[in-house]
Parts: C-alpha cells; sequence; structure tokens
C-alpha cells in the first residue's frame, strides 16, 4: 500500500465516524437535496429510500374528501408500526414532498399537519420499518387552489 | 427579515403520554407565492423537540405547509418537564420556543 492510498482511507474513515454524530438530528433537507425537488410522488419516494414498493397497510391516513380551501387542509397520519420516518407526499403541487418526519425511539405514529394543495391531488403517507414502506393514499378534491392559484 | 414570529405551544400529559399541539407563526412562503407577491420565498424546514435534551419529534418541511403551521405530536412523557421547540428556516432564522409539559 503506498502512501497516497493509506491517507485516502484514513479519510474514509472519518466520514463514517461523523455519521452516527448526526443520527439524533436527521435535516432531510440537508442530507436528501433532491428529494425536495423531485415534482413526482414516485421519484421522491425513490430519491428518499430508494424503493417504490411499498405496502397498503398498516397506516392511517386522514384527509378531508372535499377541502374548500386548498390553502389549509388537515392532514394525520397514524400507525402502530415501529416506523423510523414517516412521510407525507402529494402530487397536486409543483413539488411532490410535504415534510418528513423522523421518529425517535419508542416513539409514537400520531402526527397531524396542516398542509396546502393548488388542485385536486392525491396525498400519500409512508411510514417506514426496516427499510419496508407502508402506504396509505387518500385523494383530496381542492375547490379552491392554497398555493396562490 | 424576520419572518418567524412567536409559536403557542400547549402540552398535556395523561397516563404518561404528552400531546403537544404547536402552532408557528410563519407565512410559509412557496416559490410560486413568493413570486407573485415580489418577495423572496421563505419556510420553515425543520422542526425538532426535545425534553430534557433528549429528541422526542422532528421533522423537515418543505414550503407546501399551510401559512402559520399547525403541528400535532404525542411522546412518552411526564408532567412538570419542559418541552423545547425549535424551528429552522430556509433563510436561515432560527428561534426555540419553551414550554412547560402541563
Amino acid at each position: 500500500m503506498n502512501r497516497r492510498n493509506f491517507l485516502g482511507l484514513g479519510l474514509g474513515v472519518a466520514a463514517v465516524a461523523m455519521v452516527p454524530m448526526s443520527l439524533s438530528a436527521v435535516d432531510f433537507r440537508a442530507t436528501k437535496p433532491v428529494a425536495w425537488t423531485a415534482t413526482k410522488v414516485d421519484a421522491a419516494i425513490k430519491e428518499l429510500y430508494g424503493t417504490t414498493a411499498t405496502t397498503e397497510s398498516g397506516v392511517k391516513l386522514k384527509a378531508p374528501d372535499i377541502a374548500e380551501n386548498g390553502a389549509v387542509i388537515p392532514v394525520s397520519v397514524s400507525s402502530d408500526l415501529a416506523g423510523k420516518t414517516v412521510t407525507i407526499f402529494q402530487d397536486a403541487n409543483p413539488e411532490a414532498t410535504v415534510a418528513v418526519f423522523t421518529v425517535p425511539t419508542g416513539g409514537i405514529i400520531d402526527y397531524s399537519i396542516r398542509i396546502k394543495m393548488q388542485k385536486t391531488g392525491t396525498v400519500t403517507a409512508i411510514v417506514e420499518v426496516d427499510g419496508k414502506l407502508h402506504s396509505a393514499s387518500k385523494l383530496v378534491k381542492v375547490t379552491k387552489g392554497g398555493c396562490g392559484g | 427579515m424576520a419572518n418567524l414570529g412567536k409559536a403557542r405551544i400547549k402540552a398535556k400529559a395523561k397516563k404518561g403520554i404528552v400531546t403537544v399541539k404547536a402552532m408557528a407563526k410563519h407565512p410559509m412562503l412557496s416559490y410560486q407565492e413568493a413570486k407573485k407577491a415580489k418577495k423572496k420565498a421563505d419556510f420553515i424546514t425543520h422542526i425538532m423537540a426535545t425534553v430534557g435534551g433528549k429528541a422526542v419529534f422532528e421533522v423537515s418541511t418543505s414550503q407546501f405547509l399551510s401559512k402559520n403551521p399547525y403541528l400535532k405530536f404525542q411522546f412518552a412523557g411526564e408532567k412538570g418537564q419542559e418541552l423545547e421547540l425549535s424551528m429552522a428556516t430556509l433563510l436561515g432564522e432560527k428561534k426555540s420556543f419553551k414550554a412547560k409539559i402541563k
């Protein structure tokens, strides 16, 4: 092994050692910047999790059937699964990703959030459990757009 | 430019489970809206809640949260502890708020 290779190796080890430091606070905007500019739900899921294979079970998604005001749409996601991350996507706005929740160890998955949608679209919630994706989706009819539309 | 205003936090403990309802004051300008209003796009990008230095809730968010975003979440905790909610925005603003769990 020559000296150049050895130096490179050292850098790699240092980079790996850095990772656990940030585990308690994962800012997905910093770690997965591409996922936030993805325009398609599938592309965003693939960017975040590396796969688009989902099982439609175990996730409860609550959203209104018809939203009169697209600027305020209450969405809640709950699940009994021991998920690590929970993600909310929709396909009505220019970009697909709305929010990525990081579930702390032993955390309870019961999140409510208010989102805005430009037009009628499907809201998709994904709970990741050990690399497997569980999903639920719901069509929300928007009668008045919320993205300045 | 201080877009990030005050936050209202309610944290209530019941049988070891704390339910937090929080509302932040922020216009949440998406790129489209900002273009129309001729302002810079700005929205909350990261919210984290900690109790005693331990993360209990964390979310990375995009511009599609409603104006003055509202959050509800639960975690296992006790009465009397202090909850700290910190937020960061796209333009680099950072604020944290404290609330006692009742």
